[in-house]
Protein backbone atom coordinates (compact mmCIF):
# COMPACT_ATOMS: atom_id res chain seq x y z
CA UNK A 1 0.00 0.00 0.00
CA UNK A 2 1.67 3.21 -1.10
CA UNK A 3 0.34 6.55 -0.04
CA UNK A 4 0.79 9.81 -1.86
CA UNK A 5 3.54 11.36 0.20
CA UNK A 6 3.82 14.81 -1.33
CA UNK A 7 1.13 16.41 0.85
CA UNK A 8 2.74 14.87 3.94
CA UNK A 9 6.10 16.25 2.98
CA UNK A 10 4.66 19.71 2.33
CA UNK A 11 2.84 19.66 5.65
CA UNK A 12 6.04 18.55 7.40
CA UNK A 13 8.00 21.38 5.83
CA UNK A 14 5.30 23.87 6.79
CA UNK A 15 5.39 22.66 10.39
CA UNK A 16 9.17 22.92 10.50
CA UNK A 17 9.05 26.42 9.01
CA UNK A 18 6.46 27.46 11.61
CA UNK A 19 8.49 25.97 14.42
CA UNK A 20 11.75 27.53 13.29
CA UNK A 21 10.21 30.97 12.74
CA UNK A 22 11.94 32.42 15.85
CA UNK A 23 15.30 31.63 14.29
CA UNK A 24 14.28 33.30 11.05
CA UNK A 25 13.08 36.29 13.03
CA UNK A 26 16.44 36.57 14.78
CA UNK A 27 18.35 36.73 11.50
CA UNK A 28 15.86 39.05 9.80
CA UNK A 29 15.78 41.48 12.71
CA UNK A 30 19.56 41.66 12.79
CA UNK A 31 19.52 42.83 9.15
CA UNK A 32 17.05 45.66 9.76
CA UNK A 33 17.95 49.25 10.43
CA UNK A 34 17.42 50.79 13.86
CA UNK A 35 14.21 52.50 12.72
CA UNK A 36 12.82 49.62 10.72
CA UNK A 37 12.66 47.34 13.75
CA UNK A 38 9.96 49.68 15.13
CA UNK A 39 7.73 49.56 12.06
CA UNK A 40 4.18 48.67 12.94
CA UNK A 41 3.18 46.25 11.47
CA UNK A 42 6.68 44.77 11.26
CA UNK A 43 8.21 43.99 7.88
CA UNK A 44 8.77 40.28 7.29
CA UNK A 45 11.69 40.97 5.01
CA UNK A 46 14.07 43.91 5.58
CA UNK A 47 13.60 46.82 3.16
CA UNK A 48 17.33 47.30 2.77
CA UNK A 49 19.24 44.38 4.33
CA UNK A 50 22.20 45.83 6.14
CA UNK A 51 24.97 43.76 7.68
CA UNK A 52 26.93 46.68 9.13
CA UNK A 53 25.49 45.93 12.57
CA UNK A 54 27.55 42.76 12.75
CA UNK A 55 31.06 44.29 12.91
CA UNK A 56 29.63 47.04 15.09
CA UNK A 57 28.32 44.54 17.66
CA UNK A 58 31.40 42.33 17.35
CA UNK A 59 33.79 45.13 18.24
CA UNK A 60 31.49 47.34 20.32
CA UNK A 61 30.56 44.46 22.62
CA UNK A 62 34.07 42.89 22.69
CA UNK A 63 32.53 39.68 21.48
CA UNK A 64 35.86 38.05 20.73
CA UNK A 65 36.73 38.10 24.44
CA UNK A 66 33.31 36.81 25.46
CA UNK A 67 33.31 34.03 22.89
CA UNK A 68 36.85 33.03 23.79
CA UNK A 69 35.81 32.69 27.43
CA UNK A 70 32.83 30.59 26.35
CA UNK A 71 35.17 28.32 24.41
CA UNK A 72 37.56 28.04 27.37
CA UNK A 73 34.76 27.17 29.77
CA UNK A 74 33.08 24.74 27.38
CA UNK A 75 36.40 23.02 26.63
CA UNK A 76 37.17 22.64 30.32
CA UNK A 77 33.73 21.26 31.09
CA UNK A 78 33.89 18.83 28.18
CA UNK A 79 37.38 17.61 29.09
CA UNK A 80 36.52 16.89 32.70
CA UNK A 81 33.18 15.34 31.80
CA UNK A 82 34.61 13.06 29.13
CA UNK A 83 37.61 11.88 31.15
CA UNK A 84 35.72 11.17 34.35
CA UNK A 85 32.37 10.29 32.83
CA UNK A 86 33.55 7.76 30.25
CA UNK A 87 35.21 5.48 32.78
CA UNK A 88 32.24 5.71 35.11
CA UNK A 89 29.80 4.89 32.30
CA UNK A 90 31.93 1.92 31.25
CA UNK A 91 31.93 0.36 34.70
CA UNK A 92 28.21 0.97 35.14
CA UNK A 93 27.56 -0.69 31.78
CA UNK A 94 29.81 -3.68 32.43
CA UNK A 95 28.36 -4.98 35.66
CA UNK A 96 24.92 -5.74 36.95
CA UNK A 97 24.62 -5.69 40.69
CA UNK A 98 22.88 -3.89 43.49
CA UNK A 99 25.81 -1.48 43.69
CA UNK A 100 25.51 -0.55 40.04
CA UNK A 101 21.82 0.13 40.60
CA UNK A 102 22.66 2.30 43.59
CA UNK A 103 25.29 4.18 41.58
CA UNK A 104 22.90 4.73 38.69
CA UNK A 105 20.20 5.88 41.06
CA UNK A 106 22.55 8.44 42.63
CA UNK A 107 23.57 9.68 39.20
CA UNK A 108 19.97 9.99 38.06
CA UNK A 109 19.24 11.97 41.20
CA UNK A 110 22.13 14.32 40.49
CA UNK A 111 20.91 14.74 36.93
CA UNK A 112 17.73 16.32 38.19
CA UNK A 113 19.22 18.94 40.51
CA UNK A 114 18.43 22.38 39.10
CA UNK A 115 21.37 24.72 38.74
CA UNK A 116 19.40 27.36 40.60
CA UNK A 117 19.27 25.04 43.62
CA UNK A 118 23.00 24.35 43.49
CA UNK A 119 24.34 27.83 42.88
CA UNK A 120 23.81 29.25 46.37
CA UNK A 121 25.74 26.54 48.27
CA UNK A 122 28.34 26.30 45.49
CA UNK A 123 29.00 30.03 45.61
CA UNK A 124 29.31 30.14 49.39
CA UNK A 125 31.45 26.99 49.39
CA UNK A 126 33.74 28.23 46.62
CA UNK A 127 34.08 31.47 48.52
CA UNK A 128 35.27 29.57 51.61
CA UNK A 129 37.87 27.47 49.80
CA UNK A 130 39.10 30.47 47.82
CA UNK A 131 38.04 29.22 44.40
CA UNK A 132 36.28 32.49 43.64
CA UNK A 133 39.70 33.94 42.88
CA UNK A 134 39.79 31.60 39.89
CA UNK A 135 36.27 32.25 38.66
CA UNK A 136 36.50 30.43 35.32
CA UNK A 137 37.90 27.31 37.00
CA UNK A 138 35.10 27.48 39.54
CA UNK A 139 32.49 27.68 36.76
CA UNK A 140 34.13 24.79 34.90
CA UNK A 141 34.04 22.58 37.99
CA UNK A 142 30.43 23.45 38.81
CA UNK A 143 29.21 23.04 35.23
CA UNK A 144 31.10 19.76 34.76
CA UNK A 145 29.34 18.32 37.80
CA UNK A 146 26.07 19.45 36.24
CA UNK A 147 26.85 17.95 32.82
CA UNK A 148 28.33 14.65 33.93
CA UNK A 149 25.22 12.67 34.98
CA UNK A 150 23.55 13.18 31.60
CA UNK A 151 26.79 12.23 29.83
CA UNK A 152 27.17 9.07 31.92
CA UNK A 153 23.61 7.95 31.22
CA UNK A 154 24.03 8.43 27.46
CA UNK A 155 27.53 6.94 27.17
CA UNK A 156 26.55 3.98 29.30
CA UNK A 157 23.99 3.09 26.63
CA UNK A 158 26.79 3.20 24.04
CA UNK A 159 28.97 0.85 26.06
CA UNK A 160 26.05 -1.55 26.50
CA UNK A 161 25.96 -1.96 22.72
CA UNK A 162 29.65 -2.97 22.57
CA UNK A 163 29.69 -6.80 22.55
CA UNK A 164 31.16 -8.21 25.77
CA UNK A 165 32.67 -11.12 23.78
CA UNK A 166 35.16 -8.83 22.05
CA UNK A 167 36.55 -7.60 25.34
CA UNK A 168 36.63 -11.13 26.75
CA UNK A 169 38.48 -12.36 23.68
CA UNK A 170 41.10 -9.67 24.19
CA UNK A 171 41.49 -10.71 27.83
CA UNK A 172 41.89 -14.36 26.83
CA UNK A 173 44.55 -13.31 24.33
CA UNK A 174 46.57 -11.91 27.19
CA UNK A 175 45.53 -8.26 27.25
CA UNK A 176 45.27 -6.62 30.64
CA UNK A 177 42.04 -4.90 31.63
CA UNK A 178 43.64 -1.55 30.93
CA UNK A 179 44.86 -2.73 27.55
CA UNK A 180 41.49 -4.20 26.57
CA UNK A 181 39.72 -1.03 27.64
CA UNK A 182 41.93 1.28 25.63
CA UNK A 183 42.49 -0.85 22.53
CA UNK A 184 39.12 -2.63 22.16
CA UNK A 185 36.28 -1.05 24.11
CA UNK A 186 37.09 2.63 23.70
CA UNK A 187 37.62 2.53 19.90
CA UNK A 188 34.33 0.67 19.47
CA UNK A 189 32.43 3.21 21.53
CA UNK A 190 34.26 6.18 20.04
CA UNK A 191 31.39 7.54 17.96
CA UNK A 192 28.90 7.51 20.79
CA UNK A 193 31.35 9.19 23.13
CA UNK A 194 32.13 11.81 20.52
CA UNK A 195 28.47 12.70 20.01
CA UNK A 196 27.90 13.01 23.75
CA UNK A 197 31.05 15.10 24.08
CA UNK A 198 29.74 17.46 21.40
CA UNK A 199 26.38 17.72 23.18
CA UNK A 200 28.19 18.49 26.42
CA UNK A 201 30.27 21.13 24.67
CA UNK A 202 27.18 22.76 23.15
CA UNK A 203 25.33 23.02 26.41
CA UNK A 204 28.41 24.29 28.27
CA UNK A 205 28.92 26.85 25.50
CA UNK A 206 25.54 28.35 26.44
CA UNK A 207 26.01 28.02 30.21
CA UNK A 208 24.64 31.07 32.00
CA UNK A 209 23.62 30.88 35.64
CA UNK A 210 26.94 29.73 37.14
CA UNK A 211 28.98 32.21 35.09
CA UNK A 212 26.59 35.05 35.86
CA UNK A 213 26.77 34.39 39.59
CA UNK A 214 30.46 33.53 39.94
CA UNK A 215 32.38 35.59 37.37
CA UNK A 216 32.38 39.26 38.26
CA UNK A 217 35.28 40.42 36.12
CA UNK A 218 34.09 41.40 32.66
CA UNK A 219 37.15 40.17 30.79
CA UNK A 220 36.55 36.63 32.06
CA UNK A 221 32.82 36.39 31.36
CA UNK A 222 31.41 34.10 28.65
CA UNK A 223 29.14 35.21 25.80
CA UNK A 224 25.92 34.37 27.65
CA UNK A 225 26.75 36.81 30.44
CA UNK A 226 27.81 39.35 27.82
CA UNK A 227 24.40 39.05 26.21
CA UNK A 228 22.59 39.43 29.52
CA UNK A 229 24.43 42.72 29.99
CA UNK A 230 22.19 44.47 27.49
CA UNK A 231 19.13 42.26 27.62
CA UNK A 232 16.18 42.79 29.89
CA UNK A 233 12.49 43.61 29.95
CA UNK A 234 13.23 47.16 28.83
CA UNK A 235 15.73 46.45 26.06
CA UNK A 236 15.40 48.59 22.99
CA UNK A 237 18.28 48.01 20.56
CA UNK A 238 16.83 44.77 19.32
CA UNK A 239 18.77 44.64 16.09
CA UNK A 240 22.08 44.54 17.94
CA UNK A 241 20.74 42.00 20.44
CA UNK A 242 19.65 39.81 17.54
CA UNK A 243 22.98 40.28 15.76
CA UNK A 244 24.80 39.31 18.95
CA UNK A 245 22.55 36.25 19.30
CA UNK A 246 23.10 35.33 15.66
CA UNK A 247 26.88 35.46 16.00
CA UNK A 248 26.62 33.44 19.19
CA UNK A 249 24.38 30.63 17.94
CA UNK A 250 25.34 30.28 14.28
CA UNK A 251 28.41 28.09 15.01
CA UNK A 252 26.29 25.84 17.25
CA UNK A 253 23.53 25.62 14.66
CA UNK A 254 26.02 24.80 11.89
CA UNK A 255 27.60 22.07 14.01
CA UNK A 256 24.18 20.69 14.83
CA UNK A 257 22.95 20.60 11.24
CA UNK A 258 26.19 18.89 10.14
CA UNK A 259 25.97 16.22 12.82
CA UNK A 260 22.20 16.08 13.13
CA UNK A 261 21.76 12.43 12.21
CA UNK A 262 24.39 11.24 14.66
CA UNK A 263 23.26 13.47 17.48
CA UNK A 264 19.67 12.34 17.14
CA UNK A 265 20.60 8.66 17.03
CA UNK A 266 22.99 9.07 19.97
CA UNK A 267 20.28 10.73 22.02
CA UNK A 268 17.57 8.26 21.17
CA UNK A 269 19.71 5.26 22.05
CA UNK A 270 20.52 6.54 25.49
CA UNK A 271 17.95 8.94 26.77
CA UNK A 272 15.08 6.51 26.93
CA UNK A 273 16.79 3.19 26.43
CA UNK B 1 52.16 -3.02 46.92
CA UNK B 2 52.62 -4.71 43.58
CA UNK B 3 49.40 -6.63 44.15
CA UNK B 4 47.52 -3.36 44.47
CA UNK B 5 49.17 -2.08 41.32
CA UNK B 6 48.29 -5.27 39.46
CA UNK B 7 44.70 -5.04 40.54
CA UNK B 8 44.60 -1.48 39.27
CA UNK B 9 45.95 -2.61 35.93
CA UNK B 10 44.17 -5.89 35.53
CA UNK B 11 41.45 -6.39 38.09
CA UNK B 12 38.62 -4.94 40.07
CA UNK B 13 40.88 -2.07 41.09
CA UNK B 14 40.63 -0.73 37.57
CA UNK B 15 36.84 -0.53 37.79
CA UNK B 16 36.98 1.00 41.24
CA UNK B 17 39.31 3.76 40.06
CA UNK B 18 37.17 4.58 37.04
CA UNK B 19 33.92 4.75 38.93
CA UNK B 20 35.48 6.16 42.08
CA UNK B 21 37.03 9.18 40.41
CA UNK B 22 33.74 10.24 38.88
CA UNK B 23 31.74 9.60 42.04
CA UNK B 24 34.22 11.50 44.20
CA UNK B 25 34.03 14.45 41.84
CA UNK B 26 30.23 14.39 41.88
CA UNK B 27 30.19 13.95 45.63
CA UNK B 28 32.42 16.99 46.12
CA UNK B 29 30.61 19.27 43.69
CA UNK B 30 27.02 18.09 43.93
CA UNK B 31 26.57 15.99 47.06
CA UNK B 32 28.40 18.24 49.50
CA UNK B 33 26.77 21.47 48.27
CA UNK B 34 23.39 19.83 48.67
CA UNK B 35 24.09 18.98 52.31
CA UNK B 36 25.65 22.38 52.85
CA UNK B 37 22.51 23.98 51.42
CA UNK B 38 20.34 22.26 54.00
CA UNK B 39 22.77 23.31 56.72
CA UNK B 40 22.69 26.95 55.58
CA UNK B 41 18.92 26.99 55.58
CA UNK B 42 19.07 26.45 59.35
CA UNK B 43 21.73 29.10 59.97
CA UNK B 44 21.95 32.87 60.08
CA UNK B 45 24.02 33.81 57.07
CA UNK B 46 25.13 37.36 56.48
CA UNK B 47 28.13 39.16 55.07
CA UNK B 48 30.08 38.69 58.31
CA UNK B 49 29.52 34.95 58.65
CA UNK B 50 29.73 34.17 54.94
CA UNK B 51 33.30 32.92 55.22
CA UNK B 52 32.87 30.60 58.18
CA UNK B 53 31.24 27.24 58.55
CA UNK B 54 30.01 27.67 62.12
CA UNK B 55 27.27 30.27 62.12
CA UNK B 56 24.57 31.14 64.63
CA UNK B 57 21.86 28.48 64.57
CA UNK B 58 18.56 29.79 63.32
CA UNK B 59 16.28 26.80 63.60
CA UNK B 60 13.26 27.18 61.38
CA UNK B 61 13.43 30.99 61.37
CA UNK B 62 14.46 31.10 57.74
CA UNK B 63 11.60 28.85 56.71
CA UNK B 64 9.10 30.93 58.63
CA UNK B 65 10.53 34.12 57.13
CA UNK B 66 10.37 32.78 53.58
CA UNK B 67 6.75 31.70 53.95
CA UNK B 68 5.89 35.10 55.47
CA UNK B 69 7.39 36.98 52.54
CA UNK B 70 4.53 38.82 50.83
CA UNK B 71 5.44 37.28 47.47
CA UNK B 72 5.69 33.68 48.72
CA UNK B 73 2.24 32.51 47.62
CA UNK B 74 2.49 34.43 44.36
CA UNK B 75 5.77 32.70 43.53
CA UNK B 76 4.35 29.32 44.55
CA UNK B 77 1.35 29.87 42.29
CA UNK B 78 3.60 30.99 39.43
CA UNK B 79 5.81 27.94 39.85
CA UNK B 80 2.78 25.67 39.58
CA UNK B 81 1.44 27.52 36.54
CA UNK B 82 4.84 27.51 34.90
CA UNK B 83 5.46 23.83 35.55
CA UNK B 84 2.07 22.46 34.58
CA UNK B 85 1.34 24.74 31.63
CA UNK B 86 4.82 24.14 30.19
CA UNK B 87 4.59 20.40 30.66
CA UNK B 88 1.11 20.20 29.16
CA UNK B 89 2.05 22.36 26.18
CA UNK B 90 5.32 20.56 25.50
CA UNK B 91 3.71 17.16 25.83
CA UNK B 92 0.62 17.77 23.71
CA UNK B 93 2.47 19.53 20.91
CA UNK B 94 5.39 17.11 21.13
CA UNK B 95 3.12 14.08 21.01
CA UNK B 96 1.15 15.43 18.05
CA UNK B 97 4.36 16.10 16.15
CA UNK B 98 5.74 12.67 17.05
CA UNK B 99 2.57 11.00 15.76
CA UNK B 100 2.71 13.07 12.59
CA UNK B 101 6.35 12.23 11.89
CA UNK B 102 5.75 8.56 12.65
CA UNK B 103 3.95 8.41 9.30
CA UNK B 104 6.44 7.01 6.86
CA UNK B 105 7.30 9.55 4.21
CA UNK B 106 10.67 10.42 2.73
CA UNK B 107 12.59 13.01 4.67
CA UNK B 108 10.53 12.57 7.85
CA UNK B 109 13.55 11.77 10.03
CA UNK B 110 15.62 14.65 8.69
CA UNK B 111 12.90 17.25 9.05
CA UNK B 112 12.09 15.97 12.51
CA UNK B 113 15.75 16.32 13.46
CA UNK B 114 15.68 20.01 12.52
CA UNK B 115 13.22 20.66 15.33
CA UNK B 116 15.94 19.83 17.83
CA UNK B 117 17.83 23.06 17.14
CA UNK B 118 15.67 24.65 19.81
CA UNK B 119 17.18 22.24 22.27
CA UNK B 120 20.86 22.88 21.49
CA UNK B 121 20.56 26.69 21.53
CA UNK B 122 21.74 28.57 24.62
CA UNK B 123 18.73 29.25 26.83
CA UNK B 124 19.57 32.92 27.08
CA UNK B 125 19.48 33.34 23.30
CA UNK B 126 16.11 31.58 23.12
CA UNK B 127 14.95 33.98 25.80
CA UNK B 128 16.28 36.98 23.87
CA UNK B 129 14.50 35.96 20.67
CA UNK B 130 11.20 35.31 22.42
CA UNK B 131 11.53 38.50 24.38
CA UNK B 132 11.61 40.34 21.06
CA UNK B 133 8.80 38.30 19.50
CA UNK B 134 6.62 38.91 22.57
CA UNK B 135 7.35 42.66 22.76
CA UNK B 136 4.21 44.74 23.24
CA UNK B 137 3.99 47.41 20.57
CA UNK B 138 6.47 46.09 18.04
CA UNK B 139 6.38 42.35 18.71
CA UNK B 140 5.61 40.11 15.79
CA UNK B 141 3.39 37.76 17.82
CA UNK B 142 0.86 40.51 18.45
CA UNK B 143 0.86 41.39 14.74
CA UNK B 144 0.23 37.78 13.74
CA UNK B 145 -2.49 37.23 16.33
CA UNK B 146 -4.20 40.47 15.33
CA UNK B 147 -4.16 39.66 11.65
CA UNK B 148 -5.65 36.24 12.43
CA UNK B 149 -8.37 38.00 14.43
CA UNK B 150 -7.53 36.15 17.66
CA UNK B 151 -6.90 39.33 19.62
CA UNK B 152 -8.14 42.88 19.04
CA UNK B 153 -6.04 44.82 21.53
CA UNK B 154 -2.29 44.76 21.83
CA UNK B 155 -1.25 42.32 24.56
CA UNK B 156 1.68 43.47 26.65
CA UNK B 157 2.97 39.97 27.26
CA UNK B 158 5.97 40.95 29.34
CA UNK B 159 4.68 43.92 31.33
CA UNK B 160 1.04 42.97 31.96
CA UNK B 161 0.89 41.18 35.33
CA UNK B 162 -1.85 38.91 33.98
CA UNK B 163 0.27 37.61 31.14
CA UNK B 164 3.91 37.90 32.23
CA UNK B 165 4.21 34.31 33.47
CA UNK B 166 2.59 33.12 30.24
CA UNK B 167 5.25 34.91 28.21
CA UNK B 168 7.87 32.68 29.82
CA UNK B 169 5.61 29.63 29.48
CA UNK B 170 5.28 30.19 25.72
CA UNK B 171 9.05 30.42 25.30
CA UNK B 172 9.56 27.35 27.47
CA UNK B 173 7.03 25.31 25.49
CA UNK B 174 8.93 26.17 22.32
CA UNK B 175 12.18 25.20 23.97
CA UNK B 176 11.05 21.82 25.29
CA UNK B 177 8.68 20.58 22.60
CA UNK B 178 11.41 19.16 20.39
CA UNK B 179 12.94 17.02 23.11
CA UNK B 180 9.53 15.68 24.11
CA UNK B 181 8.82 14.89 20.49
CA UNK B 182 12.09 13.01 20.05
CA UNK B 183 11.63 10.84 23.13
CA UNK B 184 8.01 10.09 22.25
CA UNK B 185 9.04 9.22 18.69
CA UNK B 186 11.45 6.62 20.08
CA UNK B 187 8.60 5.11 22.07
CA UNK B 188 6.32 5.10 19.03
CA UNK B 189 8.94 3.38 16.89
CA UNK B 190 9.19 0.57 19.41
CA UNK B 191 5.53 -0.47 19.05
CA UNK B 192 5.34 -3.58 16.83
CA UNK B 193 3.73 -2.79 13.48
CA UNK B 194 1.70 -6.01 13.34
CA UNK B 195 -0.43 -4.85 16.26
CA UNK B 196 -1.75 -2.05 14.09
CA UNK B 197 -2.22 -4.35 11.11
CA UNK B 198 -4.17 -6.81 13.21
CA UNK B 199 -6.35 -4.03 14.59
CA UNK B 200 -6.94 -2.68 11.12
CA UNK B 201 -8.05 -6.12 9.91
CA UNK B 202 -10.44 -6.26 12.84
CA UNK B 203 -11.91 -2.98 11.65
CA UNK B 204 -10.59 -0.59 14.33
CA UNK B 205 -10.55 3.03 13.19
CA UNK B 206 -7.62 5.38 13.68
CA UNK B 207 -8.94 6.77 16.97
CA UNK B 208 -9.58 3.29 18.37
CA UNK B 209 -6.11 2.18 17.33
CA UNK B 210 -4.60 5.17 19.11
CA UNK B 211 -6.68 4.63 22.24
CA UNK B 212 -6.28 0.86 22.54
CA UNK B 213 -2.77 0.30 21.15
CA UNK B 214 -0.65 3.45 21.10
CA UNK B 215 -1.53 4.84 24.52
CA UNK B 216 -1.26 1.57 26.48
CA UNK B 217 1.97 0.59 24.72
CA UNK B 218 3.46 4.01 25.40
CA UNK B 219 2.62 4.07 29.08
CA UNK B 220 6.15 3.83 30.46
CA UNK B 221 7.51 6.21 27.80
CA UNK B 222 4.84 8.76 28.62
CA UNK B 223 5.63 8.46 32.31
CA UNK B 224 9.31 9.04 31.69
CA UNK B 225 8.69 11.94 29.28
CA UNK B 226 6.31 13.68 31.67
CA UNK B 227 8.70 13.38 34.58
CA UNK B 228 11.63 14.50 32.45
CA UNK B 229 9.47 17.44 31.38
CA UNK B 230 8.77 18.26 35.02
CA UNK B 231 12.47 18.07 35.84
CA UNK B 232 13.46 20.10 32.79
CA UNK B 233 10.91 22.78 33.60
CA UNK B 234 12.08 23.04 37.20
CA UNK B 235 15.63 23.41 35.89
CA UNK B 236 14.68 26.26 33.59
CA UNK B 237 16.36 29.46 34.62
CA UNK B 238 17.80 31.30 31.62
CA UNK B 239 14.45 32.36 30.19
CA UNK B 240 13.56 34.41 33.25
CA UNK B 241 16.44 36.90 33.23
CA UNK B 242 16.09 37.16 29.45
CA UNK B 243 12.36 37.81 29.22
CA UNK B 244 10.85 39.34 32.35
CA UNK B 245 13.42 39.25 35.16
CA UNK B 246 10.60 37.87 37.29
CA UNK B 247 8.64 41.09 36.99
CA UNK B 248 6.50 43.07 36.97
CA UNK B 249 6.25 42.88 40.77
CA UNK B 250 7.21 39.18 40.91
CA UNK B 251 4.21 38.16 38.80
CA UNK B 252 6.45 35.98 36.64
CA UNK B 253 8.94 34.81 39.25
CA UNK B 254 9.26 31.11 40.02
CA UNK B 255 11.02 29.34 42.89
CA UNK B 256 14.36 28.87 41.11
CA UNK B 257 14.62 32.46 39.99
CA UNK B 258 13.39 33.81 43.31
CA UNK B 259 16.02 31.79 45.15
CA UNK B 260 18.73 33.17 42.88
CA UNK B 261 17.48 36.73 43.38
CA UNK B 262 17.56 36.27 47.16
CA UNK B 263 21.17 35.09 47.07
CA UNK B 264 22.69 37.16 44.32
CA UNK B 265 20.69 40.36 44.18
CA UNK B 266 19.67 40.80 47.81
CA UNK B 267 22.67 38.83 49.19
CA UNK B 268 20.38 37.01 51.61
CA UNK B 269 22.06 33.63 51.20
CA UNK B 270 20.13 32.00 54.03
CA UNK B 271 16.78 32.71 52.39
CA UNK B 272 18.17 31.72 49.00
CA UNK B 273 19.30 28.40 50.46
CA UNK B 274 15.95 27.92 52.19
CA UNK B 275 13.98 28.43 48.99
CA UNK B 276 16.23 26.07 47.13
CA UNK B 277 15.80 23.40 49.79
CA UNK B 278 12.04 23.73 49.31
CA UNK B 279 12.50 23.46 45.59
CA UNK B 280 14.76 20.47 45.99
CA UNK B 281 11.96 18.65 47.79
CA UNK B 282 9.76 19.28 44.76
CA UNK B 283 12.47 17.97 42.42
CA UNK B 284 12.91 14.93 44.64
CA UNK B 285 9.24 14.16 44.22
CA UNK B 286 9.56 14.46 40.44
CA UNK B 287 12.62 12.28 40.26
CA UNK B 288 11.02 9.51 42.29
CA UNK B 289 8.37 9.33 39.57
CA UNK B 290 11.08 9.46 36.92
CA UNK B 291 13.14 6.67 38.45
CA UNK B 292 10.04 4.54 38.96
CA UNK B 293 8.99 4.91 35.36
CA UNK B 294 12.43 4.09 33.96
CA UNK B 295 13.41 1.53 36.56
CA UNK B 296 12.92 -1.58 34.49
CA UNK B 297 14.71 0.02 31.56
CA UNK B 298 17.66 1.09 33.65
CA UNK B 299 18.36 -2.50 34.57
CA UNK B 300 18.07 -3.27 30.85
Amino acid sequence: MTRPYVPWLLLALALAAFYLFPLYWMYVTSLKSASEIYFNPPTFWPIAPDTSIYPQVWFGRTMSTFLWNSVVIATGVTTITVILGTGCAYVLARYRSVWVDVGLFLILMLQVLPASVMITPLFVGFNQVGLLNYPRTAVVLAAAAKAMPFFVVLVRATFMSVPRELEEAALVDGNSRVGAFFSIVLPLARNGILVCAILTFMSAFGEFIYSKSIIQEKSLQPASVGLSGFLGPNSSDWNSIMAYSAIYVTPILALFVLLQRRIVSGLTSGALK
Amino acid sequence: MSRIFNSMRDGVGFDLILVGAALLFLLALAGLPLVYNVLMSFQQVDMFTLGTLIRPWAGFTNYVDVVRQPEFWLVAKNTLIFVFASMAGQFVIGFSLALFFAQKFPGAATIRGLFLVSWVMPGLVVGAIWSWILAGDFGVLNTILKSLGIIQETVFWKSDPNYSIWAVVIANIWLGTAFNMLLLAVGLAAIPRDLYEAAELDGANAFQRFWTITLPMMRSTIGAVLSLGLIGTLQQFDLFPAITEGGPANTSSVAGYWSWQMSFQLYDFAKGATISVMMFLLVLFASVIYVRSTRHEVRG
